[in-house]
């Protein structure tokens, strides 16, 4: 095997770890603001991690360049975009979570 | 494996599009469901179909949906009890679940002749394709196949889809054209 | 190995799904249609390798843009009440 190839498979894997991590933040917490955090910041950096494997286990031609492009981009947008909803939620009046006292055990 | 999943993620869509009270959200839904959809095309081998579908679909239908919400309403028109009950409204029901059966059956029943997918005997790869093949280059003078076929043999086609595609740009920006507040 | 990913990020696809069709407010459905939306990118990149056939990226770089546009636009609309 070769050692580039085992490098990919390891980005890979742990891309896959986190874009699956986000999947089960972003339906799993509470209300919507904490949703933002998986959605902003797990999610690129999965994305880029299993690119990056890619581009490891391309090499050094047009296609990295491609993959590269498409890193830089979603670095940029998926934050700009996870923050102008949050800003709209807000401006709207979505109400942050409070922890509930425990009435109905 | 992920074809199933796919196409099952498409169906889930769809049904629940259609079952959305919220506009809104059903145009959200309905963006999920053409970004998927691009994907099966993609899983085909059919790349300028997909990019069609993503560009279109997800892109352009949804804004203007937006657009369209943006001067109607939002929510789905609720009927009360009284209204559903009426005789009229019953007829209408009946009417346009038969008319959809129908439709869906005559479509169906379209596909039923047509070869397997990615037979090497169907008439479309027997015929038309080795022409192109062989004969685009010499006739168009154009090397890429797919522009020789859009641009050259169908031109007239393809020369009004742009028209309908201008026009339609044209009656959008006319609908959305800012206007003086009185 | 591609194969591999490109199942798990559907499995991440459908969970997410969850988010977007129950989402009590619209900007939940957003967040989770601008995941999908992103995931969709890696899926598409990660199909165009197993294939063999990586001229598929060409329509990868314009998905993400695409995505952006709509979510962009839904936004506008939602704090501006129109799009003009």
């Amino acid at each position: 095997m070769d050692i580039r190839t085992i490098i990919a498979g390891v980005f890979l894997g742990i891309g896959c770890f986190f874009i699956i991590v986000t999947a089960i933040g972003i339906v799993r917490f509470p209300d919507f603001y904490s949703r933002l955090h998986p959605a902003g910041k797990a999610d690129t950096i999965g994305q880029a991690l299993v690119l990056i494997g890619l581009m490891v286990y391309e090499g050094f031609s047009l296609i990295s360049v491609k993959l590269l492009i498409i890193v830089i981009f979603i670095f940029i947008a998926s934050p700009t975009a996870t923050h102008a909803v949050a800003q709209a939620a807000f401006l709207k009046g979505v109400a942050p979570w409070k922890k509930k006292k425990r009435d109905k055990k | 494996m992920i074809d199933v999943m796919l196409l099952l993620i498409i169906v889930v869509c769809a049904i629940f599009a259609l079952f959305m009270k919220d506009l809104l959200s059903a145009t959200i839904i309905l963006g999920i469901y053409s970004f998927i959809m691009a994907t099966i095309f993609t899983r085909l081998n059919a790349v300028d179909v997909a990019f069609t579908e993503a560009s279109v679909g997800a892109g352009i239908t949804s804004v203007l949906m937006i657009a369209a919400l943006s001067r109607t309403k939002r929510y789905e028109y609720h009927y009360t009890k009284l209204q559903r009950r009426k005789p009229s409204a019953l007829f209408l029901k009946v009417i346009s679940l038969l008319l959809v059966i129908i439709t869906g059956a005559v479509l169906v029943y379209g596909t039923i002749d047509m070869p397997e997918f990615g037979d090497p005997e169907a008439p479309a790869n027997k015929h038309v394709s080795p022409r192109y093949i062989a004969e685009s280059e010499h006739e168009t003078s154009e090397k890429n196949i797919v522009t020789a076929v859009l641009a050259g043999y169908r031109g007239y086609d393809t020369l009004g889809e742009t028209t309908v595609i201008f026009t339609a740009g044209i009656c959008v920006i006319l609908l959305l054209r800012r206007r003086i507040n009185t | 190995m591609f194969d591999i990913a490109a199942v798990a990020v559907t499995i991440a696809i459908m969970i997410t799904m969850y988010r977007a069709i129950k989402g009590p407010t619209i900007y939940d459905r957003v967040l989770a249609g601008n995941a999908i939306g992103t995931k969709t990118v890696i899926l598409l990149v990660l199909i165009g390798f197993v294939h063999d056939r990586p001229h598929f990226l060409d329509l990868a770089v314009v998905y993400p843009l695409i995505n952006f546009i709509a979510t962009i636009a839904f936004l506008k609309y939602r704090e501006m009440g129109r799009l003009d």
